[in-house]
């Protein structure tokens, strides 16, 4: 046994299971909005007017989707979405070759968070 | 007897996961600030047994929180460990620098959260 977990409950990891899933259901918008903020960089991102505002925002939405997908059981949308904050974070923006990957990554995420179950 | 956490940290679904898993996992009491302001004056007011603080905050970020915990002698002695989406090395050697009891990383494990946290703080 782990020290310090000696007092703790058995865990009933089906009720723990299904109470995160009612947090996902009760957080889903905000985790589409996130979703929505690096769908909408990355398309400015291609076109070329990415303002700064936009762009701290992409970067704040990847850090927050890296720091919590993986939590709701979606450990690939956390590897993803820290790819994007790795991009956003450069020095200087995301490199101009990676404008195609901005936006794969930007639907692999939408995918990823509108088919959790 | 149970031990009390308070969680701080700006992003409500991190903070309630963490409460539901700490409550539901290990019958922790989970006390929740939505700001290092906020978590000061939850953290004089409640004395938890450890505080797990975020890194990246809007205002008063983590590790100046934790400066300021640090300097009250009301909160000074609380052990408090950062959570942190940061995983690249030179965030972690950062983070370790400053003289914290742990760091646990984002995104972490429902299941498992507190026992984490038992093992860095070394509780029976």
């Amino acid at each position: 046994m782990i020290p310090g977990t000696e007092s703790m409950k058995p865990v009933d990891q089906p009720a723990l299971t299904e109470a995160v899933d009612v947090l996902w259901a009760r957080f889903l918008p905000q985790m589409q909005e996130r979703v929505a903020i690096l769908e909408a960089a990355a398309a400015a991102f291609t076109s070329g007017d990415f303002p700064t505002k936009q762009h701290e925002a992409a970067n704040d939405a990847a850090h927050k989707l890296a720091g919590v997908l993986g939590t709701f059981g979606l450990t690939k949308g956390t590897v993803l979405a820290r790819e994007l904050e790795m991009m956003y974070s450069r020095d200087g923006g995301p490199d101009p070759d990676l404008a195609v990957r901005l936006n794969e990554i930007a639907a692999e995420l939408r995918v990823i968070v509108e088919n959790r179950k | 007897m149970a031990r009390k956490i308070l969680i701080i940290d700006d992003e409500d679904d991190i903070r309630e996961v963490a409460a539901l898993s700490l409550e539901s996992v290990a019958g922790w009491e989970v006390i929740s600030a939505g700001s290092g302001a906020q978590g000061m004056a939850r953290a004089i007011e409640h004395q938890p047994d450890a505080i797990l603080l975020d890194v990246m905050m809007p205002g008063m970020d983590g590790p100046t929180t934790f400066y300021e915990l640090r300097k009250n002698p009301a909160t000074a002695r609380i052990p408090v460990l950062l959570l942190t989406a940061k995983v690249q090395s030179s965030d972690q050697r950062r983070f370790a620098d400053l003289g914290v009891d742990a760091v646990l990383f984002k995104p972490f494990d429902p299941l498992t959260l507190s026992k984490q946290i038992a093992a860095a703080l070394g509780w029976k």
